[in-house]
């Protein structure tokens, strides 16, 4: 329900330079995948050619079998920083999606209301963006992707922004739901332990021209918390991840 | 807050009470510059009965009581001018910061037109309305028009990309992210259009009426001056100044309304 394809995929900006080359890669149903590399990897730009955001220079791509050629509410994007629109409120914001594509109130409202309560925002509803914290907008981003009951998540560095503490609590949170929904995500990151703590498979990338080198399986066992940071098989994972981005390093 | 706010109204008033009690000082016998200007006092008295006072029908003056119709009839031009100026250059503005084709085809008459003063729009008003209501109305409609469709397609264009792309994620169709996403992020950009476009509106309905109509301040103006009547000229001039500032006054409260969210932002920033 929720795969996603790319193969020998390259993605040329204006100016010649190259941003992605010959990427083969696959996110299975109900996998958790994080994208990790530093900035100007092209991880970004895998999510954004998924999203259907970008158009690819060469290769094919596909979203369960069906190529991609334009943005839609099968795939929900998590950006950044949130990008909520700041003249809607909570409310309006989670409720855009669907009523933008003309789902009846009684379908979707009950849902809203249970998606936002998950998310710890059931007091927030008539709050505007600008009056929340980073932590309660990226809740936000995260309840307005969920609503449209997406089969695949993509995360664009969705923490990145936030302090330390914030981000351990989002991290714990999407767990939580993930545990429950199972739904495919793509999670773009620069955060080795974020990317161990959270996913099934690790894809090392990196910059210049972007590749994916390394594939790495996280066999942690499920369910997974905050505790997981500090076991052992953690520990073992991070190492590797190290040892592999170091070396990548010192090549260039 | 409040002897603030007082500090700033008497810091506002000093400059026109003491060019006031100057220009009142200057004057000697109710004029000044050789008879040809009138004191404040004297203009207060004329504006008074121009404003209130009971036209029977031996009155000769055309300065009695006839104040508000005078104003009326500009505030009504200005208005449906206005009006129509918003109608064509906000969905225009928005189309041309959205769309490339659009922006490629109709922006570059846009600048060369701009340049063409209202006032050389005249003689072409005369022609085709002759001296009727639409001359004035047309000439305030294109004197608003630039500001607000520049403006509009300045704010259109600076949309930020991830609220578009948030809202293609979501499902929304072009007219959509027309209405729902380009229309409000641009509305900051649109208000500071309508603010000069309504300032252009009060100076084209005084220079229209002075010309192409035979009512309004403009024509009063012009016509107290013929006949000498400095006193009605001033008071018409103040008159002017008086509503151009209250109608700016009208559109900063409906922006302030409009655009919570962005005072918001600023606040908590």
């Amino acid at each position: 329900m929720g795969t996603i394809q790319f193969s020998s995929v390259c993605k040329t900006y204006h100016g010649g330079v190259l941003a992605l080359e010959n990427v083969d890669f696959t996110v299975g149903e109900g996998e958790f995948v994080a994208l990790l590399g530093p900035s100007g990897c092209g991880k970004s730009t895998l999510l954004n050619l998924i999203a259907g955001f970008e158009k690819l220079s060469e290769g094919r791509m596909s979203f369960n079998g069906n190529p991609v050629t334009k943005p839609g509410p099968d795939r929900g994007v998590v950006f950044q920083e949130a990008s909520l629109l700041p003249w809607l409120n909570v409310w309006e914001n989670v409720v855009f999606g669907p009523k933008v594509q003309n789902i009846a109130r009684d379908d979707y409202e009950p849902r809203a209301r249970e998606i936002l309560r998950v998310m710890g925002l059931e007091k927030f509803h008539e709050a505007l963006p600008v009056q929340l914290s980073g932590g309660m907008r990226q809740r936000v981003g995260i309840a307005r992707a969920l609503v449209m009951q997406p089969k695949a998540l993509l995360m664009d560095e969705p923490f990145g922004a936030l302090d330390a503490q914030t981000r351990l609590s989002m991290q714990e949170l999407l767990l939580d739901i993930w545990q429950t929904l199972k739904t495919t995500v793509l999670f773009v990151t620069h955060d080795i332990d974020e990317a161990i703590l959270l996913a099934d498979r690790v894809c090392v990338m990196t910059a210049r021209p972007g590749r994916i080198t390394r594939d790495i399986r996280i066999d942690i066992p499920r369910p997974r918390s905050i505790d997981t940071l500090t076991t052992g098989d953690f520990t073992t994972y991070k190492a590797m991840i190290m040892a592999e981005m170091r070396g990548l390093h010192a090549h260039h | 807050m409040t002897s603030s706010r007082t500090k700033r109204w008497l810091l506002a008033v000093v400059l026109p009470i003491a060019a006031v009690a100057l220009w009142q000082a200057a004057g000697t016998d109710g004029s000044l510059a050789g008879g040809a200007l009138p004191t404040p006092d004297r203009v207060w008295t004329a504006w008074i009965t121009w404003a209130f006072g009971h036209a029977g029908p031996m009155t000769l003056s055309p300065y009695v009581g006839s104040w508000a119709g005078a104003v009326g009839h500009s505030a009504e031009r200005v208005a449906k001018g206005f009006a129509v100026a918003i109608l064509l250059g906000v969905p225009l503005g928005v189309l041309i910061g959205w769309s490339r084709i659009v922006s490629a085809m109709v922006d570059p008459s846009i600048q060369w037109l701009r340049p063409v003063p209202i006032t050389a729009w005249l003689p072409i008003s005369l022609a085709i309305f002759g001296i009727r209501d639409f001359g004035a109305i047309f000439l305030i409609t294109i004197g608003a028009f630039y500001p607000i469709v520049i403006n509009t397609t300045q704010g259109a264009r600076d949309v930020e990309k991830n609220w578009i792309r948030a809202a293609l994620m979501m499902g929304a169709q072009p007219l959509d992210i027309l209405r729902r996403v380009v229309l409000p992020a641009a509305l900051p950009s649109i208000f500071t259009g309508l603010r000069i476009g309504l300032g252009i509106g009060w100076t084209a309905v005084i220079v229209a009426e002075m010309v192409a109509v035979k009512s309004g301040l403009g024509y009063v103006l012009w016509d107290a001056y013929y006949v000498g009547r400095m006193d009605i000229v001033i008071a018409d001039m103040v008159s002017i100044g008086l509503f151009g500032f209250i109608s700016d006054w009208a559109i900063v409260r409906l922006e302030l309304w409009a655009l919570n969210w962005r005072r918001l932002q600023s606040f908590n920033q």
